[in-house]
């Protein structure tokens, strides 16, 4: 496809040359952990793919009490290939979550963070951040028992948090306890609000990493190495690597579609076993180590201020580590990564079998 | 008296009428924007009137929910007869409390919280018994009150 005349027409008109520049010099550094690199990229991919699959269930979702419930169902049996989307929003949605956190620790062990690239941590961690919160907001929107109890938890938990929680729970909830209005709020999060700040935030994210250039592991940074163009060699191979993603996702959702619970009662206790979102069970695991009351304070209000204190710390790390912002080995932060990594697979598992 | 020249120049008289303008508009509109945003909360209700004859019948060792307010209110009626409404949601993380008939007990399933048939917190990690309210009768009504509050139910 070559099309000189609106080639033409365009350069008259735009200066392409830095573009072209900037596409012919990018280079990428080649090592043996560059495996690392595409982690980002497929986060990419599967938001892209969540933004798709959304905009297409928008299209029919009622995001009201009586009817959302209705509408699911009504998606996933008599729409065409509305069972496949929703079951790919829904595995895409799993499946990013789980890229999230590869591409956290990653970024974690290889100490991309250390500086000049502390912005590039700090945008990616608010991200994450945001992802839990699309989870959290979207699993309400099936408006079933789990959900249910799920959010209600969740604000529930935030609500203990000292002084301004009472301010949270009621702004999330939108009324006293969770009821149609947190659902209309919750669906404004999902399909609105978390969007928008979710382009912004990805786009100040792409734009710093090409500004900085991408990371070399410290370990590697005085060896010897090659550094190959993106164009079109990386770039080919993210797409090869998205296609395979795209081929996990899709297979995912053809074999195991999500269930739906039956739909939630405000009057009805919760099903036994339940269980939240795997991502949050590190969270409910560290709960449940705290006593009800502790030296007669309030066990939840301190569980919540432990676990703030324990995120609080992570999302520092690149300005606490002063020794890897040096550029001198920083072994401290690597076991300190390293037990952050442990806690969250060990807490997770415990939540699947307990 | 009269100064012969001004104590701050022309540039930060309007710099500071600028961005105090600017401060002013902007503070007010996001106070406009969150006013909107949060929710005019409702109340908990300080007591419930429900229909006695849909209570009636109910037998021993078991319980009849009810609501109260956007929650739910359990009726009990005990192995030995006596009733008891509480208000059926953990005072842990606020999940619904469910009533099992073979134990006596109720439970929590989000966190495996017990509570024995009186609400009182027994096991699990609830940090405080379930809500005991007061049962009265009027004609045909039923009404169920926190502890302590006045009913007054509106002349019909």
């Amino acid at each position: 496809m070559n099309c000189p005349r609106l080639k033409d027409w365009f350069e008259e008109r735009y200066d392409l040359r830095g573009i072209r520049l900037l596409a012919r010099e990018k280079l990428v550094p080649e090592h043996r952990y560059d495996l690392w690199y595409y982690t980002g990229g497929i986060t990419l991919f599967l938001f892209i793919l969540q933004f798709l699959t959304g905009m297409l269930m928008a299209l029919y979702y009622v995001p009201h009490v009586k009817f959302a419930y209705e509408s699911i169902i009504e998606i996933v049996t008599k729409l065409n290939m509305g069972w496949f989307f929703r079951s790919l929003h829904h595995w895409g949605a799993q499946l990013a979550i789980v890229f999230l956190f590869i591409h956290l620790f990653g970024t974690l062990l290889l100490k991309s963070y250390r500086k000049p690239r502390e912005m590039v941590w700090v945008t990616g961690f608010i991200l994450l951040g945001i992802s839990i919160f699309f989870g959290l907001s979207g699993y309400l929107l099936l408006w079933d028992e789990r959900a249910f109890a799920a959010v209600r938890v969740a604000t529930g938990g935030a609500g203990a948090f000292p002084v301004i929680g009472g301010f949270i729970k009621a702004f999330l909830r939108g009324s006293i306890d969770v009821t149609g209005d947190t659902l209309l709020r919750f669906y404004a999060f999902h399909v609105a609000i978390l969007p928008i700040v979710t382009l912004a935030l990805i786009g100040l994210h792409i734009l710093l990493v090409q500004f900085h250039g991408m990371s070399v592991p410290l370990s590697l940074e005085g060896e010897k190495r090659r550094d190959i163009p993106f164009f079109p060699n990386v770039f080919l191979k993210d797409l090869m690597i998205w296609l395979v993603v795209l081929g996990a996702v899709v297979t995912l959702a053809v074999l195991l579609p999500p269930e739906i619970g039956v739909q939630a009662d405000p009057l009805a206790p919760p099903p036994e076993n339940i269980k939240p979102e795997w991502y949050f069970l590190f969270m409910l695991e560290t709960l449940k180590l705290f006593p009800g009351t502790i030296l007669g304070f309030n066990g939840e209000t301190i569980a919540i201020l432990c676990v703030t204190a324990g995120i609080l710390f992570f999302f520092l790390i690149p300005f606490l580590d002063r020794k890897s912002s040096r550029g001198e080995k920083s072994p401290l932060f690597t076991w300190i990564g390293v037990i952050y990594i442990v806690y969250f697979l060990v807490m997770t598992a415990m939540g699947f079998l307990s | 008296m009269k100064l012969k020249y001004s104590l701050i120049t022309r540039r930060t008289f309007l710099n500071t009428l600028l961005f105090g303008w600017a401060a002013a508009f902007f503070s007010g509109t996001f106070y406009a924007l969150m006013k909107f945003a949060f929710p005019t909360l409702g109340k908990e209700p300080d007591f419930v009137v429900l229909d006695k004859k849909a209570f009636k019948g109910l037998p021993q060792n078991s319980v009849k929910p009810f609501p109260w307010g956007g929650t739910v209110g359990l009726y009990l009626k005990k192995a030995d007869g006596k009733v008891l409404a509480l208000k059926g949601v953990c005072t842990h993380m606020e999940c619904n409390v469910a009533y099992k008939p073979e134990e006596r007990k109720f439970y929590c399933a989000c966190h495996q919280g017990w509570f024995d048939e009186n609400g009182v917190n027994i096991a699990g990690p609830p940090p405080k018994p379930l809500e005991v309210f007061e049962i009265s009768e009027e004609g045909d009504k039923l009404i169920i009150a926190r502890k302590g509050v006045k009913v007054e139910l509106p002349k019909a």
